[in-house]
């Protein structure tokens, strides 16, 4: 994700516009396709070394700066640094700052270079090997195993080993030469300069997403597969939503539970994260209230058409393993039924509604939905039977977890829940048709 | 039969289901939530609610609750001093709740221990540090006995008293925000911050402690403190203290002057940077002039050549050769002594501890080296620590009796702080901070401003 300080954004009229990159642009896709080159001939680098060398692309390309640190900064979030700590060095460290200490507190020095001089000469000191690093080095990165020598380096007959006097400015390099910047790369995830252009764009808008309170979409209910994708990273980022019809359009409100009382940028990241799923939808609207720190509040407003492709991993093209392993099951038990991922809004009490996990179609053309509720839903569940205590024309089945089942706010609601003793069942890991069958069989 | 009221805990606010019409507009902060067809109110409001239930006389059901009274065993018998048994009568007489302001190394981490010991409810102790996590740790194990808990730098481990930052409170707050009955946040003044804050939102404790030496925010946010925590019930200042639970200290104030090379190149980066800022009129005295400065030298050849103008006067002022040899002549003068240097930034710190072949505590210095620098510093293995900013609060390093400030930010809570440092009592401890200022520097002009605290007016 981008800092605040690389966002592109103008503000007229209450309006904030994001400022996106044009994904065709061949000078752009140029300075990109340069920019990953480098970070993919980055492996065993040092950090300040990748930097330096993104940094004389970033000056020697033509194009805005903050749009080429913003793609840099992209591409660092895709590469993964050596971090381990490097014990040899610490183990060095530690025996040399002991001895310094003990310099320091016990003998008067004429002046900085008597002291440096004392502190050289000890580590040269033969009898005090395990301090002395080695003097072939040939950068940060090959440091490791360079500092001391072991056991059998210093002679295996007790033998002194031949090291060298170390200089101060070898010493200089080598007594802090773990940190961050010194570190090499072990791996970058490598990506088109076209892709990385699209995640520029969509990372403009993940990075104002992060200072709004909620988000409200607009979808149409002709989707299937991509709207149940977009549930599934609700509810996977802890949101809450309200969905509403208005004309042909689904209007969903997504934010979290203490929205209510505060304008709270709490769920920003969750918000942010929870766009990726929006970009898979072929057509939406967005609109947000974004507010930076001090700042008045500006009004975020976006559709498909700003060209983002998604990012993300879409999971359409395959059956999600959970469905597969209910066909299975369903399959094994009976002909009858056929089910389907949930692909269709249902309307609830009031002008409420949800988005079932799963559709189930009878032979006979009779269907029904189930819902599922895992650990983490307590606060939907909660609505939900409240919702279907007054309804009565849904076909909805309701599973929850069992880990769910053991607070005793749930337990006692389901066991008060007419709906539920009706049209309910709890599942352990996955559903099982022993429970589930009695239930489908009382809709024919 | 009418069906009770219900209030359920959920990711750190209170669901209120089947609440009497009547009582609707009078329970604290609840409101409607239509997303879930319930009452909520944030978890905080947890003990407000309750009150007013019972007040109506109103039967209700509690699974929010989930935490009962413990039998925690204090296992050390020490007698607090009188200023600290005010500071616990004040606390209790404050219903339970409130911040008590003491200086560093006046003990709050003592008053904090006596509290979980009087309350008897699973505690939680939000701290600024991963630090200050474990140095919490180390201390409630060694007076409770019992299994103490971290929930934070990797370690997910909920006891009966847990330790925790605030990074990772305002995460998982929502999750575990109704298992504890006493709350403890110690450098309080920054919970108010934008995100913090929700670490105290998110619980239902109702019994509520903040700690601090400086309660005051430069943003008066201290308000915000308050209405989460509770009033400041009690106050001592570092010079009611010093002398008798603090040690005796001096502060010396050294006016270093730049050599020559460096001192042209300091007035010439200087004229660069604030030439910028005139032409592009931006008023650096402004809350936004920073930030306007950024985005400004963003912009441009010039103001890239400004902005690394003012890096390098910058830089000057904090690590001149000067200064460094200062650092020398002090270590020198303090031979025997436990001394601590710091630092505006890390690269001065390193720049010192690689010159001076000394132990640096930075952020980036890993968990196992911090320990081994900690510890050593304390057995005195190591008698001098360079650092940054991770000493400024809280951690205990009671050896300590010189500080070396070479550069620091114009904060006067940091150089209270950092002052803190060394004022932990011994016997015979006469207590020494020396500030470095390169003349005729902006420096000069922050120290003035400084100098105003209380805490500099002993000397």
């Amino acid at each position: 994700m981008l800092t605040k300080d690389l966002l592109r954004y103008k503000i007229k009229s209450g309006k904030i516009s994001p400022q996106f990159v044009n994904p065709t642009d061949e000078q752009l896709l140029a300075v990109a396709d340069q920019l990953i080159s480098v970070f993919e001939g980055g492996i065993n680098t040092p950090r300040a070394t990748l930097l330096e060398s993104s940094k004389q692309i970033i000056d020697s390309t033509p194009g805005a700066p903050i749009v080429k640190r913003g793609l840099e900064k992209l591409l660092l979030d895709r590469t993964e640094f050596d971090t381990a700590p490097n014990e040899e060095l610490i183990a060095f460290r530690q025996k040399l700052f002991t001895e310094t200490s003990r310099l320091l507190s016990q003998k008067q020095f004429q002046n900085y270079e008597d002291y440096q001089r004392t502190v050289l000469d000890t580590i040269a000191e033969g009898s005090r090997p395990e301090i002395a690093p080695t003097r072939n080095e040939a950068g940060a990165a090959e440091s490791r195993s360079k500092i001391a020598p072991t056991g059998d380096e210093a002679g295996a007959e007790g033998s002194r080993p031949e090291i060298a006097p170390i200089g101060e400015v070898e010493l200089g390099a080598k007594l802090y030469a773990d940190l961050p910047s010194n570190q090499p790369v072990l791996t970058f995830n490598t990506l088109s300069a076209e892709r990385l252009l699209h995640r520029y764009n969509a990372a403009q808008v993940q990075g104002l997403l992060l200072h709004c309170n909620s988000l409200t979409l607009k979808l149409s209910d002709s989707m299937t597969a991509e709207l149940r994708q977009l549930f599934k990273y609700l509810r996977f980022n802890q949101l809450l939503s309200t969905i509403r019809k208005e004309g042909e359009l689904y209007e969903i409100t997504v934010d979290g539970p203490l929205n209510l009382f505060y304008k709270t940028k709490r769920y920003g990241m969750n918000l942010a994260n929870f766009f990726l799923a929006v970009l898979h939808q072929p057509k939406w609207e967005l609109a947000a209230e974004i507010q930076f720190r001090n700042k008045r509040v500006s009004r975020l407003s976006l559709d498909e058409s700003c060209g983002i492709k998604p990012i993300s991993q879409q999971f359409l093209a395959y059956i999600p393993e959970d469905i597969q392993l209910f066909q299975t099951m369903l399959k094994n038990k009976t002909e009858d039924w056929q089910i389907r991922p949930g692909s269709q809004f249902l309307p609830l009490a009031g002008d409420f509604y949800c988005f079932p996990d799963y559709q189930l179609i009878h032979k006979s053309g009779v269907e029904t939905a189930i819902e599922l509720f895992h650990p983490w839903h307590q606060g939907h569940l909660i609505a939900r039977l409240n919702t279907l205590a007054e309804q009565k024309d849904v076909s909805l089945i309701l599973g929850v977890s069992k880990e769910l089942e053991k607070k005793p706010l749930i337990a006692e609601a389901l066991e008060t829940s007419a709906y539920f003793s009706q049209f309910g069942f709890t599942f352990r890991d996955v559903p099982t048709m022993r429970s589930l069958l009695p239930i489908l069989n009382s809709f024919v | 039969m009418s069906i009770p009221l219900k209030i359920s805990f959920d990711k750190g606010t209170l669901v209120l289901q089947n609440v009497p019409e009547a009582l609707q507009s009078d329970l604290p902060d609840s409101r409607w939530d239509e997303r879930t067809l319930t009452f909520r109110a944030p978890a905080y409001r947890y003990r407000h609610i309750v009150s007013q239930l019972r007040a109506h006389n109103i039967a209700y059901q509690d699974t929010a609750r989930q935490f009962t009274v413990e039998s925690f065993r204090h296992g050390k018998s020490i007698t607090p001093y009188p200023y600290q048994t005010e500071a616990i009568d004040a606390w209790h007489a404050n219903g339970k709740r409130g911040v008590i302001s003491l200086p560093t190394g006046a003990g709050k981490t003592f008053i904090a221990i006596l509290l979980i010991a009087d309350t008897q409810r699973p505690t939680l102790v939000h701290v600024p540090t991963i630090d200050l996590m474990h140095q919490w740790h180390a201390v409630l194990t060694e007076h409770f006995g019992q299994e103490i808990g971290r929930y934070g730098g990797g370690q997910h481990e909920l006891q009966d008293i847990t330790v925790t930052t605030y990074q990772s409170a305002v995460m998982h707050a929502p999750h575990y925000g109704n298992r504890f009955g006493f709350v403890v946040f110690d450098e309080c003044h920054h919970l108010p911050g934008e995100q913090y804050q929700y670490a105290a939102i998110s619980s239902i404790a109702p019994f509520r402690l903040g700690m601090t030496a400086t309660p005051e925010r430069v943003d008066g946010k201290e308000s915000r403190l308050y209405a989460l925590v509770g009033e400041c019930c009690y106050e001592a200042k570092v010079q009611e203290l010093s002398g008798k639970t603090l040690s005796e200290y001096r502060v010396m104030t050294i006016a270093v002057e730049m050599e020559d090379t460096e001192r042209v190149q300091y007035e010439e980066a200087r004229r660069t940077y604030l030439s910028f800022l005139k032409q592009a009129k931006i008023n650096m005295g402004t809350s936004r002039g920073w930030h306007t400065f950024l985005w400004r030298a963003s912009q441009s050849d010039e103001g890239r050549a400004a902005f690394k103008a003012y890096l390098t006067q910058k830089q000057l002022s904090f690590a001149s050769t000067t200064k460094q040899e200062w650092v020398w002549k002090l270590i020198q003068r303090h031979r025997g002594d436990r001394m601590i240097i710091f630092t505006q930034d890390n690269d001065t710190a390193y720049q010192i501890g690689t010159r001076f072949f000394l132990p640096v505590l930075t952020h980036q210095t890993k968990l196992k080296e911090r320990n081994d620098f900690l510890n050593g510093f304390r057995d005195g293995t190591y008698s001098i620590l360079v650092t940054s900013k991770v000493l400024n609060e809280g951690v205990d390093v009671p050896e300590a009796n010189v500080a070396i400030i070479v550069s620091g930010s114009g904060s006067v809570r940091e150089h209270v702080q950092r002052l803190g440092r060394i004022l932990r009592k011994r016997e015979g401890k006469q207590a020494v901070l020396y500030e470095l200022i390169s003349k005729q520097t902006g420096e000069h002009f922050v120290n003035r401003r400084r100098r105003q605290h209380h805490a500099y007016q002993t000397s």
